[in-house]
């Protein structure tokens, strides 16, 4: 036994088996495109619904998603590392060499714990609430609650803390009370566990199930409706990216798709988002 | 031809030498990567260390509006920001592994010798299993039962509302606490602390305390004036191994521990232990996001470096602190 170990006859046999396991996997990825993408987290869980459903029409096309963040997403594509981006902001003066087309619309919605009675807020008391203006909740009409306001945000890496900030703050940082967490789902936790709570989520975490309130925003309810055609103030676009100069024609196909096709709009609805141009 | 060539070499070693300087390569490669490992992550860290000087450990300013100019300073491409004053996240990441180090030591200790001196047989076979399944828990199942069930029972029941309104609008009492970290913490790395003291419990020779037994003293102070003490080595490297895990523990802190870079302060008497902080390992997981900013990735790599260079000097103690009692002839 000992004898037929020599170096020459284990590599060869290590080689069979290596060669074997490349052979197989072969076929598999022969044809099939693999587009490398980056960019938005929040709209992950809705891009990740479209991926499977477009590769089950296109089973040559996979996709690769890093949820790195929207900016950081857009100087991907611009140093070439990545074939698209998602981000949640309209276009800047610094994404040159970039090219946006608008894919789909969601919405920042507030919302607080079904415990309390409030139906409305103005943007003005929401931008006092989160930035440590307003602190008990006798200072909000029609709550019937007279306890100190618990105030749930999101950190400052999150696309939509910056959005918040944009839309509601004016710009202003938020308050240090506001208890910051690293997710929606969690803001949503939180406000659902206690009844002083107050958060701003994506339109995908407050629906039904989730244990929170929605409040309007100037008397208008975060609803798809009316994010759709845009008379709830916190709507955003959501933006598909690509390079400007030879960008690749199968994400142009796929952003088609998002952005014009019937099942497209269907899975977006479903997945939380507001589809805006697809074919009913 | 060649095989022949193959053979005459082969031969040179026998099949244990082969092994050994198999083995050796192991644990070179192992060497290398961990000493490649500190060299990148120091020099990651330098333009941070370099810019702040001692300054980088000191407190002033918000430390949350320091990190937000840092990663603002490189998504523009601005000139690079690199002010940093890691203080409250420091003596947060103190108080809290700290705190769970303690609690987690004294009850360890005591079931530790329960379970291996007082327990009846059919309970110590229940136990043991039980202890290690706990301890190889994944962290984030624990910050998950957390986030439920500890922080909101700490902040709808323990804390009052003039409490709450005391320290309004500077800091929010919102149950994610210095408590809540501190309390599941000590849930985490109990098991191992318990797994690891009850193991060096056991290694205790039988005739040390038969003897002790035999000239008449009672089973209780035996065990803990011969067992203990002789085991005592081994509770240093379980507490030390304990408390590298909760320094390094981040996604379930990061969940309980309140999320704001706040110095909680000892001075406000019980609300302490309310306060929201956040420790470094955990500032590392709520800001990864933000790896693509230049400064932001440095800043990061910095605190890393600090975590890094405690661990291997929690290393380094729970060594020197095992030399002097080999000088006894206490050998774990």
């Amino acid at each position: 036994m000992g004898k037929e170990w020599t170096l020459g006859s284990r590599i060869r046999r290590l080689a069979a088996p290596a060669v074997a396991i490349a052979m197989m996997a072969l076929p598999a990825t022969a044809g099939a495109t693999t587009l490398f993408g980056s960019g938005s987290s929040a709209e992950q869980p809705i891009l990740n619904v479209l991926f499977r459903a477009y590769n089950r029409l296109h089973p040559s096309t996979r996709f690769n998603y890093l949820p790195d963040g929207g900016n950081a997403g857009v100087q991907d594509v611009q140093a070439g590392r990545r074939l698209f981006a998602v981000n949640t902001r309209p276009p800047l003066p610094s994404d040159a060499g970039t090219t946006y087309f608008k894919l789909f619309l969601d919405g920042l919605c507030v919302a607080v714990n079904p415990a309390n009675s409030v139906s409305g807020l103005t943007i003005t008391q929401a931008k006092d609430i989160f930035t440590g203006v307003a602190t008990n909740w006798t200072q909000i009409a029609g709550s019937n609650l007279t306890t100190t306001i618990d105030p749930v945000g999101r950190n400052s890496s999150a696309g939509s803390y910056t959005f918040f900030q944009q839309a509601i703050l004016g710009g202003q940082t938020q308050s240090s009370n506001v208890h910051p967490v690293t997710s929606d789902g969690l803001v949503a936790t939180a406000v659902s566990k206690d009844q002083n709570g107050i958060g701003y989520v994506g339109l995908a975490h407050a629906g039904k199930g989730s244990g929170v309130k929605t409040v309007t925003l100037n008397g208008v309810a975060c609803t798809q409706a009316n994010i759709k055609n845009e008379t709830y103030p916190l709507f955003r676009y959501i933006w598909g990216v690509v390079p400007t100069t030879r960008a690749s024609r199968t994400v142009e196909k796929f952003f088609d798709w998002v952005r014009t096709s019937k099942q497209a709009g269907q899975i977006i609805s479903r997945a939380g988002a507001v589809s805006a141009f697809n074919k009913k | 031809m060649d095989e022949d060539v193959v053979l005459e070499s082969d031969r040179g070693f026998s099949q244990d030498q082969r092994a050994e300087l198999g083995l050796g390569a192991l644990v070179f490669v192992v060497v290398a990567l961990l000493v490649a490992l500190f060299v990148f992550v120091l020099h990651e860290a330098w333009p941070s260390f370099a810019h702040n000087g001692i300054a980088w450990f000191g407190g002033g300013g918000s430390v949350d509006q320091q990190l937000q100019a840092i990663s603002t300073s490189g998504d523009l491409k601005q000139a690079p920001v690199y002010t940093f004053h890691a203080w409250p996240l420091i003596w947060s990441t103190i108080v809290i592994t700290l705190g769970a180090v303690a609690i987690a030591f004294v009850s360890s200790l005591f079931i530790a010798v329960f379970m291996v001196e007082f327990a009846p047989p059919w309970l110590r076979r229940i136990l043991e299993p039980v202890v290690r399944l706990l301890a190889s828990i994944p962290s984030v199942i624990y910050g998950l039962a957390a986030v439920l069930v500890l922080v909101p029972f700490i902040g709808n029941h323990l804390i009052t509302q003039s409490e709450k309104a005391s320290v309004t609008p500077a800091i929010q009492l919102s149950g994610s606490s210095l408590l809540a970290a501190i309390v599941v913490l000590t849930v985490m790395i109990a098991p191992i602390m318990i797994a690891v003291f009850a193991d060096g419990l056991r290694a205790v020779p039988r005739g040390w305390l038969e003897g002790s037994l035999a000239l008449g003293i009672n089973q209780w102070r035996t065990f803990w004036k011969v067992g203990v003490r002789t085991a005592r080595p081994v509770l240093v490297a379980g507490t030390v191994l304990a408390t590298a895990r909760a320094l390094g523990e981040a996604v379930m802190v990061s969940m309980v521990s309140g999320g704001v870079g706040f110095a909680p302060n000892p001075v406000d008497g019980l609300i302490f232990f309310f306060e929201p902080s956040r420790p470094l390992a955990a500032t590392i997981i709520d800001f990864k996001d933000e790896l693509s900013s230049p400064p932001m990735k440095h800043t990061l790599y910095a605190i890393a470096a600090v975590l890094l260079f405690s661990s291997a000097m929690l290393s380094v103690i729970g060594w020197a602190a095992k030399r002097p009692m080999r000088r006894y002839g206490v050998v774990p």
